[in-house]
């Protein structure tokens, strides 16, 4: 609970990393690797879809080769059936190549996430808590949606377009070597263009995003806090600040669409300039009998319809600079190193606890506890008591394994925490704090996260046993309910419960408890406390007590003060001598006391 | 009461400036893409097939005028559109807002503040964005006009080839979509999952590493990837060949078009240019016809939209207002007759001119109907409360709050610094002894800039200890003739909460002062203390004398 214990209030963020542009390269060739046959066939089908539309262009050119020839009317019925022909096929095999892509891309981007998620979720919790939880969340949501966006819109539409770019203009030397040339007088233009536009874009909409992201955070504090406003009658200052943030994003997007309005305005001519030039090499190469009529219509139509597959390439880049951006930020996090396990892991000996000469700082030079030598023996039962900002919490994390304390050394069955591995670590302490959270799914996956195998039966003698089988039994559809975020809704104290089911299912032999009985209200906390009691039996436990009553059923009463031990003892030896417990439990039962 | 064509309509009706600039704009533009293709017909026509350079530099002058028209209408008409929606949106947004914090309350009831957020930000886009759809759809009405008369002027039976061809095709292509996209739907909110169910691990990190479920959750979330990459791979296909089909309908159609043309060309009642010409066109014709679905679709959404807003917009609210003005000064006299609400039965009690008095509520669900009739979130069924004797229903809500204060348990902080929560609702620059009197100094201290130190996140960056007495400070400062404070200790321990009962006492001296909570620290403070229990006031005295005699208030403050 103290504030240091804090420390996403700390001013400076160490966000998680961002990985650099051949890093994130490299990894999209790893992701690729797996899928280069995939790969290989859905590029072959395109092509030969893109191919066989191109054939288009040329048979309606003939066709009026055909017609400007004087041949008679029935000599067209040929080249339409072709057209029919190739429409079909064009149909088919883009439809083909297209889901070919979807599946390569749509692979990929799982394995991506899949990879992210394992790695977020095994990152030591302080390295996470330094760059703040929300770095985590922005990056698995916003910026793995905006990639899922790429891949299934950007993805198929920028393969076909490019291809069709690509072959159009291989159609055009076809027809003439000299129309290519006419045709690529655009590109200059295009690609001053695109350099122009990604100048101004990426900051552009980078402040979108943010502006956007802070008129949402504005929306949210008001409207959540609606009865706090109406009650210090607020609600002038509050509408001010939503005028002005949503102001401040309208703005924003208005500066964008300007920006995008000019950024076609300059395709535009980039348009006029290569479709002067197709026809007017036409005219030329007619004038001197290089080319037929209805090649020079061929080459123009073939340039007409690069119009859409142009402005579609070249528009997708906003698309495929965010994604990269994204991207950058996924591998950043998927690259991270593991924190080194011991060469030869070494077995807990038993559940006792022994903390040495323990201090630690979160932020170097700001000590927050100071010397603390605490040996909890197996099955012990330790009340750990105090002021808000007196070390308990920080003491607590740290015999958890969350954090690595400073100074000093803390051991679990007799071997240093340095020399367990993770998993071992986590299999021998559990850690439950004041913070619920009821994970989305059914009820038993909620549990069942605490032991994967566990059956039904179980499932159930775990919340018998901390009293929440009655309600959640009661519950629409038993434990198969829906609970979380989207499902059904439960109560702080029955999510608390639920956490604590999860300790009996894991079955760790020695657990910490942060204040789990706090926020639950006064008779709430009763119940809890015994739930409590019933979760730890037969373990070693550390328990964080506000409430009183819990350090007087403890076998040991730890006082903790400005990041110091300075009492320990049984309760009823603390309460006789008379010193700072005896003073709390003084005030706390006179209040109690008729 | 505002429907939600209502509101659709006034954000077109708002503004039709923008609108109307935009939707001519895009007209124009619309027109100029339709010319494109019949200025390169008359090109080859005029200038190449009969080897004229006059023709030839005539007619490039021509498509260069073409492209300047429809290069800056464009600009302009999008622009004009995007300014339509974006400022339809931002209005909604601000009366969604005024809506929520009106005085009357009403609007959050039964919604989630996530499902508010979301109708103030993507309804009222939506609603806003069919301003685009609005100028979107004028445009292609105009360039199929353009394209159709240029279609008919090169010959009436092609042009009503296209003109009657286009209609049933895109219409069958829309068939063939339907149930493709009806199924995507499903799929696509599937695939979804994946991410919701990654950011909930994700926030629900601090928990499963305290239980070493790190590993059960990634091969939980694995299955949930595998699931949804499925489901969207269904979904991929099905779009795929929907695409590919419109592909080749396409074709199919430009084919007739060659055929017919080709024709009429062969027998010399078009021109070689008319049939480029006539080509160009049907393919371009296909473009505003796709826009008419693509309008349509705009509009079936924001009409929903327009539905989710005008239902906030006219939720009724839940009190009726006054109009009176509080006495000046409030004397601070609370006094309640038979007042029935939800829990409560009858309450009578009278809260003299500055008395520090506790009630104590066994069952939380009175003290909220308690609070709720205090702070006017709601009337009594029957009954009265009167400040200085003025009924509560007679003040203007305004006026009332600022007397009569009631302090939530849940009560919110706002974005800013500690110190700009705490003088949020008073002028005076002096919150020192708020700050002390509620422990709230002592929270500055531990933070790295003081009272500076910005809330992140609203404050949930504090422990719940913090947050209530940064709260209780806030409360204090604003130093109302009535406070009502609700459970402002419970995250706070004993030895600190017996410091902050003396606070309340020494802050609120001469004050009326009412404070609803079960924690004996607080209750020893107070002058008087009233039970309510089964809805009516069952029995009162000092802290001491009811925690000797009263069996229930003992068991109820002493858990």
């Amino acid at each position: 609970m103290t504030v240091a214990g804090r420390p996403a209030a700390e001013p400076a963020r160490e966000l998680l990393p961002t990985a650099t542009g051949a890093r994130t390269r490299a990894a999209v060739g790893e992701l690729l690797r797996p899928h280069r046959r995939l790969a290989l066939g859905g590029f072959a089908v395109l092509v030969t879809a893109t191919g066989v539309g191109l054939l288009t262009a040329p048979l309606l050119g003939h066709i009026i080769d055909l017609v400007a020839e004087r041949r008679p009317a029935d000599a067209i019925t040929t080249p339409v059936i072709l057209l029919v022909v190739i429409a079909i096929a064009q149909g088919v095999t883009t439809a083909l190549g297209l889901s070919l892509v979807a599946r390569l891309g749509e692979s990929m981007l799982a394995g991506l996430r899949e990879r992210f998620v394992e790695r977020a979720l095994h990152l030591p919790l302080d390295r996470v808590e330094r760059a703040g939880i929300g770095d985590l969340t922005a990056r698995v949501t916003g910026d793995v949606s905006v990639i899922a966006e790429a891949v299934r819109n950007a993805l198929p539409e920028l393969a076909r377009s490019v291809l069709t770019i690509a072959l159009t203009l291989v159609g055009l030397a076809v027809l003439d070597w000299r129309f290519l040339l006419a045709a690529l007088l655009a590109a200059p233009i295009q690609f001053h263009t695109v350099r122009w536009y990604v100048r101004r874009a990426v900051p552009l909409y980078a402040a979108q995003r943010v502006a956007v992201g802070a008129q949402q955070q504005q929306l949210l504090g008001t409207v959540g806090g609606a009865a706090t406003v109406r009650a210090f009658r607020l609600a002038g200052e509050h509408t001010g600040r939503v005028r002005q943030r949503s102001q401040a994003a309208v703005d924003l997007a208005l500066r964008g669409i300007r920006l995008v309005s000019r950024f076609y305005a300059r395709l535009n001519l980039a348009e006029f300039v290569g479709l002067t030039a197709v026809l007017v090499t036409g005219f030329l190469l007619v004038r001197n009998g290089s080319v037929s009529v209805g090649t020079a219509s061929a080459a123009a139509l073939y340039f007409h319809s690069l119009f859409n597959p142009i402005n579609a390439a070249l528009g997708l880049v906003d698309d495929a600079q965010a994604a990269t951006a994204g991207l950058a930020r996924l591998v950043g996090v998927a690259d991270l190193p593991l924190p080194p396990e011991p060469h030869r892991p070494a077995e807990p000996a038993d559940a006792s606890i022994d903390a040495a000469g323990v201090g630690h700082a979160y932020v170097p030079g700001h000590q927050v506890l100071y010397d603390i030598d605490l040996g909890i023996s197996a099955k012990e039962l330790v009340a750990l008591v105090g002021a808000s900002g007196a070390g308990k919490t920080t003491l607590a994390k740290l015999v958890a394994g969350i954090h690595r304390p400073t100074n000093g050394a803390i051991a679990l069955g007799g071997v240093d925490l340095g020399a367990l591995d993770h998993a071992t670590v986590r299999a021998t302490v559990a850690l439950i704090t004041q913070e619920v959270h009821v994970f989305a799914g059914s009820l038993a996956e909620d549990l069942r996260l605490a032991r994967p195998g566990a059956t039904d039966g179980e499932l159930r003698s775990a919340l018998e046993h901390v009293g929440a089988l009655a309600w959640a039994e009661a519950l629409p559809d038993g434990l198969a309910t829906v609970v979380g975020a989207s499902g059904h809704r439960l109560t702080v104290a029955q999510a608390q419960q639920l956490a604590l089911a999860r300790i009996v299912l894991a079955d760790p032999p020695i657990v910490i408890l942060d204040e789990a009985t706090a926020e639950a209200g006064s008779a709430g906390a009763r119940a809890l406390e015994a739930a409590a009691a019933r979760a730890i039996e037969g373990r070693t436990a550390l328990v964080v007590a506000h409430r009183l009553t819990q350090a007087a059923a403890a076998d040991r009463v730890v006082v903790m003060h400005d990041g110091r031990i300075v009492e320990a003892g049984r309760h009823e030896d603390l309460v006789a001598a008379d010193g700072r417990y005896a003073a709390l439990w003084e005030a706390w039962s006179d209040q109690r006391r008729s | 009461m505002r429907t939600g064509k209502d509101v659709l309509g006034r954000a077109i009706a708002a503004q039709w400036r923008p609108v109307t600039a935009g939707s001519l704009m895009a007209a124009a533009h619309q027109a100029g893409e339709a010319l494109v293709p019949v200025v390169v017909g008359v090109v080859i026509d005029q200038a190449v097939s009969g080897g004229d350079p006059g023709a030839l530099v005539r007619w490039i002058a021509v498509l260069a005028l073409v492209f300047v028209g429809l290069s800056f209408s464009f600009r302009f008409g999008s622009r004009a559109a995007e300014r339509a929606a974006e400022r339809a949106a931002h209005d909604l947004r601000i009366e969604l807002t005024e809506r929520v914090l009106d005085p009357r309350g009403g609007a959050e009831t039964g919604r989630l503040p996530g499902a508010l957020v979301s109708i103030a930000t993507a309804d009222a886009k939506r609603v806003g964005a069919v301003n685009i759809a609005v100028t979107a759809g004028t445009a292609a009405a105009a360039g199929l006009l353009v394209g159709a008369v240029a279609l008919l002027w090169i010959s009436v039976p092609l042009g009503l080839l296209v003109l009657l061809g286009a209609p049933p095709l895109l219409w069958l292509a829309h068939l063939l979509g339907r149930p493709l996209e009806r199924r995507s739907a499903v799929e696509q909110e599937r695939a979804s999952h994946a991410s919701g169910i990654a950011a909930d691990l994700v926030a629900g990190l601090r928990v499963l590493k305290g239980i070493g479920a790190e590993s059960a959750a990634v091969t939980r979330y694995r299955r949930t990837s595998r699931d949804s990459l499925a489901a969207t791979l269904r979904a991929a296909r099905a779009e795929a060949w929907h695409d590919g089909s419109v592909l080749a309908l396409t074709g199919v159609f430009i084919a007739v078009v060659a055929l017919v043309g080709g024709r009429l060309a062969a027998a010399g009642d078009i021109s070689v240019g008319g049939l480029v010409a006539a080509v160009g066109l049907a393919q371009f014709l296909l473009t505003p016809l796709s826009i008419f679905s693509w309008v349509n679709t705009e509009f079936a959404q924001g009409r929903a939209s327009a539905a989710r807003v005008a239902s906030v917009l006219s939720t009724p609210p839940t009190v009726t207002p006054g109009t009176g003005r509080a006495p000046a000064p409030v004397r601070g006299h609370v006094r309640m007759r038979g007042v029935a609400h939800a829990a409560l039965r009858g309450v009578d009690l009278d809260v003299t001119p500055g008395e520090l008095i506790g009630v104590v509520a066994p069952n939380p669900a009175t003290a909220t109907a308690l609070l709720q009739c205090l702070g006017r979130d709601v009337d009594p069924v029957s009954g009265s409360i009167e400040l200085d004797g003025v009924s509560l229903p007679s003040l203007e809500p305004g006026d009332l709050r600022a007397a009569l204060l009631v302090a939530a348990h849940d009560a919110e902080l706002f974005e800013g610094s500690l110190l700009d929560n705490v003088t949020a609702a008073t002028d005076r620059t002096d919150v020192e002894p708020a700050l002390t009197a509620s422990g709230a100094d002592e929270v500055a201290r531990n933070l790295p800039q003081g009272t500076a130190t910005v809330l992140a996140e609203r404050g949930l960056t504090l422990s719940g200890g913090q947050r209530q007495r940064v709260a209780l400070a806030r409360a204090l400062a604003a130093d109302p003739p009535v406070l009502v404070l609700h459970d402002p200790t419970t995250a706070i321990d004993t030895v600190t909460e017996t410091r902050i009962a003396a606070g309340i006492r020494k802050a609120r001296r001469g004050r009326t002062t009412i404070v609803v909570a079960t924690s004996p620290a607080l209750l020893a403070e107070t002058d008087r203390v009233v039970v309510v229990d089964g809805g009516v006031v069952t029995a009162e005295g000092t802290h001491a004398d009811l925690m000797r005699d009263h069996e229930t208030y003992r068991t109820t403050v002493s858990a």
